[in-house]
């Protein structure tokens, strides 16, 4: 009998890396193998919610309470800005709190990886942890941000929004993203160098995997790279979705029967009210039946339109899959799910990968862009039109979608990470592949 | 801009529905089916299901007619019916078959409330307004609702629909009283088993607990989850605590929720009730009690309400 494989997830604190990680992780448990979840302090029960162990890391190293209000409004003025100039107001200050988490939980993390004793760690981050390195077995990366976060010559910067058509905007935002995020690089080197591990060169934080890196990467919308990535370590998984219950919209007060469009803008995204009731307004007046994904403020909404239904959360994979639009912050989790279900994606970003997506949607013809902020009324309810109207689109995804179901990426993942779990070399081995390989920056 | 009761789109429009009084007898054949534990295959003698249900053939025979259109009877050459599936595994009949408008502005209410489309105070004209309807609908409507405890009579023309039963923290609100009153109920000195009711409601939790994440019938566990809990409430012996916690069940599995569990967590939570039925068989009352304390805290959606790159961990606080 084979035995069990335990693998150790270890996702960010983000929505869509986790629900990625489960998608995978219900493969893996209908494989035979144990998954298990480490948890960031205060992002627990996701996980349990889908019957996998979690495991938590401390929270007592992350300091004390953060005022609620000045984060919000700290950020609700940088998701205003183009990004070029959320390098300092948001990359920046974001990097730093990325490498300060990823101090604060070295110990904790090492203390746990050897307790828990995976036989494979799946790390899907966009930061290295020195304790994952040095564990002693085979770790695999996923790459769920968009592609632009594994470089080449002819992928647009990462977080720049910027066209696949190489220009001087390239090199512009490239040496600003390097200047702002260098004092957070040094500490992050010096962080691995004190581990016994070579750094990434800056301004990376995360090197590939010498074992395996899965990217989400659809093929409708990946670049054509100059120098392409090693078929042996990187594998495309032209989406992963994971497995959700049916989800049954509710009954409208008006055009019920009209095309069902989902908006959501992540938990961040909803934080700004007064945006969403614009949106809303603009609904109200169109013949469809719109979901709104409104967060934690769901009691700010009154007077919603009967087209309209507010709700702080929604199952997202089976409600994009009744979807005929999905109107999100090109998250990449949302986009893929997009693509994964044939669906239009109308991006309106306000950070991070978001703004590459929200290019890629509409360079590739898979759906359009729209500046978070600057719109009138009659160029998103044009959008929201527009696409719902392209009938060409919409059999163009539909048959992607097809290929995206049958490449059944998530399964796939979990086929490669056994493969690396059974390989396990051993301790001593591992850690010197690791270590060795520390500074690669691609294939 | 007025909302007809049929709608500009044709909101409430659906096909011929079947008598209301026939999908209710529909029902109560199905629960005696179960409760004399018939199978798959088993033929149903009209004369006997009348007499069962105290009704006469004919109204039977329609009842029959309802099941054989839901996929659960099997009409035979001669005219008899035999159950099509193993009736432990039959979900709840829709009810809102032969509508009446009272029931459906009474729906469209509750419905606009929970969406926030509509606000807590109105009067008898403003909804008249919105649904297109009589007054006298809109007047029984909300007589129905104030008996359902939803709506009172607030000052002058005004009515007071009740918010806190479907606002955003409504559900939590929801586990904190069954959290104080289901333990409770389990554990009242007159508690009396209904142990052929029980026994019917574990075949089909155990129907249930046969199927796997792929295939898992969640409408079925609605049915259970639905009859497992107003079970309890039936059975606890103090017709205050019943008649509380009966109110209460039927509201929250008849309003609009915002809890979307996964279908990993309503396949745990069926072997949670599995196992408080099997302690309450047993005759293990507090320990049946403590299980479902257990299982209604399990049961409360807790979720980060704010993640992403960069957020600091101690806003990521979690609701239930």
């Amino acid at each position: 009998m084979t035995q069990e494989k335990t693998i150790a997830f270890f996702p960010e604190a983000s929505y869509g890396a986790a629900l990625n990680c489960v998608g995978i992780a219900q493969q893996l448990r209908s494989m035979g193998s144990r998954p298990v979840f480490i948890c960031h302090p205060g992002f627990s029960d996701v996980f349990a919610e889908y019957g996998f162990p979690e495991y938590h890391l401390s929270d007592e190293a992350l300091g004390g309470k953060t005022d609620w209000n000045e984060f919000i409004n700290r950020h609700q003025d940088a998701f205003k800005q183009s990004p070029y100039a959320q390098l300092e107001s948001y990359v920046r200050p974001t990097w730093d709190a990325i490498v300060e988490t990823a101090l604060a939980v070295e110990q904790p993390l090492r203390q746990l990886l050897n307790r828990l004793k995976p036989d494979a760690i799946v790390l899907d981050n966009v930061v290295m942890f020195p304790a994952i390195a040095n564990a002693g077995v085979p770790w695999v990366r996923i790459v769920s941000c968009a592609e632009t976060e594994i470089p080449d010559a002819n992928v647009p910067p990462y977080l720049s929004g910027l066209s696949a058509e190489k220009s001087a905007d390239w090199d512009a935002f490239m040496h600003e993203y390097a200047h702002v995020t260098a004092p957070a690089h040094k500490r992050f080197s010096a962080m691995m160098t004190e581990c016994g591990l070579k750094p990434p060169p800056a301004p990376l934080f995360l090197g590939p995997s010498p074992h395996l890196n899965l990217l989400l990467a659809p093929d409708i919308i990946r670049y054509d790279r100059r120098k392409p990535l090693d078929p042996a370590r990187f594998v495309y998984l032209n989406g992963c979705v994971r497995q959700e219950g049916e989800y049954q919209p509710p009954v409208f007060a008006a055009h019920n029967d009209g095309p069902l469009v989902l908006t959501s803008f992540g938990s961040l995204g909803a934080m700004d009210v007064s945006l969403v009731k614009q949106m809303i307004d603009v609904f109200a007046g169109l013949p469809y039946r719109f979901l709104v994904n409104v967060g934690q403020w769901r009691d700010e909404y009154t007077a919603v339109p009967d087209n309209v239904f507010v709700d702080g959360w929604f199952p997202q994979s089976s409600v994009v899959e009744k979807a005929s639009l999905f109107i999100h912050h090109g998250g990449n989790n949302s986009f893929c799910e997009a693509l994964y279900f044939g669906v239009p994606s109308l991006v309106m970003p306000y950070c991070w990968d978001g703004h590459d997506n929200a290019r890629r949607a509409a360079e590739t013809g898979v759906g359009r862009s729209l500046p978070r902020y600057d719109w009138q009324p009659a160029d998103l309810a044009g959008a929201i039109e527009g696409l719902l109207g392209d009938t060409g689109m919409q059999q163009r995804l539909k048959a992607n979608a097809l290929q995206m179901q049958a490449h059944a990426g998530a399964h796939l993942a979990a086929e490669k990470i056994l493969q690396v779990a059974k390989a396990k070399p051993d301790q001593a081995a591992a850690r010197k592949t690791t270590s060795r390989r520390g500074g690669e920056t691609n294939a | 801009m007025k909302q007809g009761i049929e709608g500009e789109t044709g909101m409430l429009k659906e096909p011929k529905k079947a008598n209301r009084r026939h999908v209710e007898l529909a029902q109560k054949i199905l629960e005696a089916a179960n409760e004399r534990a018939m199978t798959e295959g088993e033929r149903l003698a009209e004369q006997a299901i009348a007499n069962i249900c105290n009704v006469s053939r004919t109204p039977v025979r329609k009842a029959f007619q309802v099941l054989a259109e839901r996929g659960i009877l099997l009409r035979d050459a001669d005219g008899s019916y035999r159950f099509a599936i193993d009736p432990v595994k039959a979900v709840r009949l829709d009810d809102s078959s032969d509508a009446t408008p009272e029931d459906d502005v009474r729906a469209a209410i509750l419905r606009d409330l929970a969406a926030a489309r509509i606000s807590d105070t109105q009067t008898v004209a403003s909804l008249q307004r919105r649904y297109g309807v009589t007054r006298l609908a809109v007047q029984n409507s909300l007589m129905k609702l104030s008996e359902e405890n939803l709506a009172e009579r607030g000052a002058g023309q005004q009515w007071l629909l009740k918010q806190f039963t479907v606002n955003a923290d409504s559900g939590a609100k929801s586990y904190e009283f069954r959290l104080a009153m289901e333990p409770l109920a389990l554990t009242m000195p007159d508690f009396k088993r209904d142990t052929t009711a029980i026994l019917s409601l574990r075949q089909s939790m155990l129907a249930l607990r046969a199927m796997d994440e792929t295939n898992f019938d969640r409408r079925l566990f609605q049915r259970t989850d639905m009859d497992f809990h107003i079970l309890i409430a039936k059975c606890c012996g103090n017709p205050f605590v019943a008649e509380a916690l009966i109110s209460h069940h039927t509201r929250r599995f008849a309003l609009p929720t915002n809890v979307h569990p996964g279908t990993f967590r309503l396949m745990q939570s069926n072997t949670e009730h599995i196992q408080i039925l099997e302690q309450i068989e047993r005759g293990q009352m507090t320990l049946a009690a403590d299980l479902m304390r257990v299982h209604i805290q399990l049961s409360q959606a807790v979720r980060p309400r704010l993640a992403g790159r960069g957020v600091p961990p101690s806003l990521k606080m979690t609701t239930r």
